[in-house]
């Protein structure tokens, strides 16, 4: 019988020792995580490029609008038309980055790493979602702020324009989550970046010309009621029309919405509609 | 043209999701189109708007870029690529391929579909169908082109295509004349215009311009992304 000789050395490994952060911690830390994500922030420096460039090309025309106030003492951009103005520089935005929330994740198969910790389906997708509404948020936020800011500097006669910042403040966040939902939906539904980018800003495309095609067309067939109803298939004009039922600001395109609670009831179940696909994915994503 | 990875290509372009879009998109042009007859709006006019804001400007750029990105940036993007470039075949042979394959994609599912769009509506009055389904053809191609190029050129081939689709043809086109010259959609409408003789559609840019200027982009994307390929580095991007 030899001598035992085997030990085992202590080379300095620690148990963890400080406070558990639960549940909600976790899926906070996700939340933040992804939300630095979208803006490029902690990744490379070629994934800021293209968050950053279309951040600026939203605060392009706030820019323009307070210098043209403080020159010519007129107001240039009425707020609640913001959104729509800018629409596809926002449906871009959504198209690249919304994807990269949900695609590697799934590509790598490593929702099951975050399952095996206290975070949940639910919370999963709430994290991804919560970091997308308050991304595309920001987008409309900060440049109205800066605009509603500008407007009281320049200190323009009359009374500021107090009222419609508000509605565009409510309308934004409205948007932000109709379209977080729905190009997280989108986007959860292939692994891939580029085919998620593509069914995106496919959606969006096909939408926009739907609505443009048939609101022509019907305005010239003389239907007026039916062209307007075609209108509601663009989600911009969608949550511009929630806004003109809700504040009664000007409709943007300068025709005027179906009146009634259809649009605010037709948003809600567009929302509800993409918050179960997307859910759904990721039940089954998570089983298998 | 090199066959084994033209059916290699063929079998990843319509054998996954992306079947889905390319599949989706001209059958939603030909439901819109469909629909718009039986509303009532069969005029050449309203052909003239479904072709134009519909088929030359949303379907066709998607296409394109579905077909062009889809046929190469997936493979770079998981780094199979490497077995490709590992064989014996030159560089702009594979690229060359490819593109045959994106713009065989395009003439199926933009060229056709857009012909019988248009067909649905007005039929063949006045060539509007021949003309907007030949523009689709060849834009198609230069789409296939410059967006295989895009591909090999950056990982974020489709945003930038997507940029350029909707902010310079789209934006940028609709506010600066100057422009439209430089933009596919508007090459694609100038041959449109050569072929129908429809009082409702005027095209911005001569073809005198638009045909040669659609040959120079196509064949130069090609001989850039066959260049680009040899000396293509394969680096992780996140």
């Amino acid at each position: 019988m030899t001598e035992q000789t085997a030990i085992i050395h202590d080379i300095g490994y620690r148990h963890y020792e400080g406070p558990r952060l639960g549940r909600g911690s976790a899926a906070l830390a996700l939340a933040v995580h992804s939300l630095r994500g979208v803006f490029g922030l902690g990744r490379t420096t070629r994934s800021k490029i293209i968050p950053f460039l279309l951040v600026a090309i939203m605060l392009l025309p706030v820019v323009v609008s307070i210098a043209v106030m403080a020159l010519l003492k007129q107001s240039a951009m009425g707020y609640p038309s913001y959104a729509v103005t800018m629409q596809a520089v926002l449906a871009i935005f959504l198209a690249a980055q919304s994807p990269y929330l949900v695609a590697p994740d799934l590509r790598f198969r490593v929702l099951p790493l975050y399952l095996s910790r206290p975070v949940t389906v639910l919370d999963y997708v709430g994290a991804k979602l919560a970091a997308m509404t308050v991304a595309l948020f920001l987008l409309l936020a900060v440049p109205l702020t800066v605009l509603y800011a500008g407007e009281l500097l320049v200190d323009l006669p009359g009374p500021p324009h107090t009222r419609d910042y508000i509605a565009s403040m409510v309308c934004a966040l409205l948007a932000a989550v109709l379209l977080a939902s729905i190009g997280l939906a989108l986007a959860s539904f292939t692994p891939r970046r580029g085919l998620g980018v593509a069914s995106v800003i496919a959606f969006y495309l096909f939408t926009s010309a739907v609505s443009a095609v048939f609101f022509g067309v019907l305005l010239s067939v003389g239907r007026d009621a039916a062209a307007k109803w075609a209108l509601l298939v663009n989600p911009f004009f969608l949550i511009d029309s929630v806004q003109v039922a809700l504040f009664g600001t000007e409709p943007s395109n300068g025709e005027g919405y179906p009146a009634g609670p259809w649009p605010a009831l037709i948003l809600v179940a567009v929302i509800a509609l993409a918050l179960t696909g997307l859910i759904m994915r990721y039940r089954k994503a998570a089983s298998s | 043209m090199n066959t084994v990875v033209a059916d290699i290509t063929y079998r990843a372009m319509l054998g996954r999701k992306r079947i889905l879009l390319l599949v989706l998109l001209p059958l939603a042009l030909i439901g819109v189109a469909g629909l718009l007859r039986l509303i009532g709006g069969s005029s050449e006019d309203t052909a003239v708007t479904l072709m134009k804001t519909f088929a030359i400007g949303t379907i066709l750029p998607l296409l394109g870029l579905i077909a062009g990105t889809g046929v190469i940036a997936p493979e770079i993007e998981d780094g199979t690529i490497m077995h490709l470039l590992s064989k014996p075949i030159s560089r702009p042979v594979i690229t060359f391929t490819k593109f045959v394959v994106a713009a065989s994609l395009m003439a199926v599912f933009a060229a056709v579909p857009t012909f019988i769009a248009a067909f649905l509506v007005v039929r063949t009055e006045s060539g509007v169908a021949y003309g907007f389904a030949l523009g689709a053809l060849f834009a198609g191609v230069a789409y296939a082109a410059v967006f295989l190029l895009l591909g090999v050129v950056t990982r974020h081939a489709v945003t930038v295509g997507v940029i350029y689709a909707l902010v310079w043809e789209g934006l940028v086109g609709g506010y600066v004349p100057g422009a439209r010259k430089f933009s596919i959609q508007q090459w694609a409408q100038s041959i449109a215009d050569q072929v129908s003789s429809s009082a409702f559609f005027k095209a911005d840019v001569p073809i005198g311009f638009a045909v040669p200027a659609m040959v120079i982009v196509t064949v130069a994307a090609l001989l850039i992304a066959g260049q680009r390929l040899r000396g293509l580095s394969l680096t992780g991007d996140e």
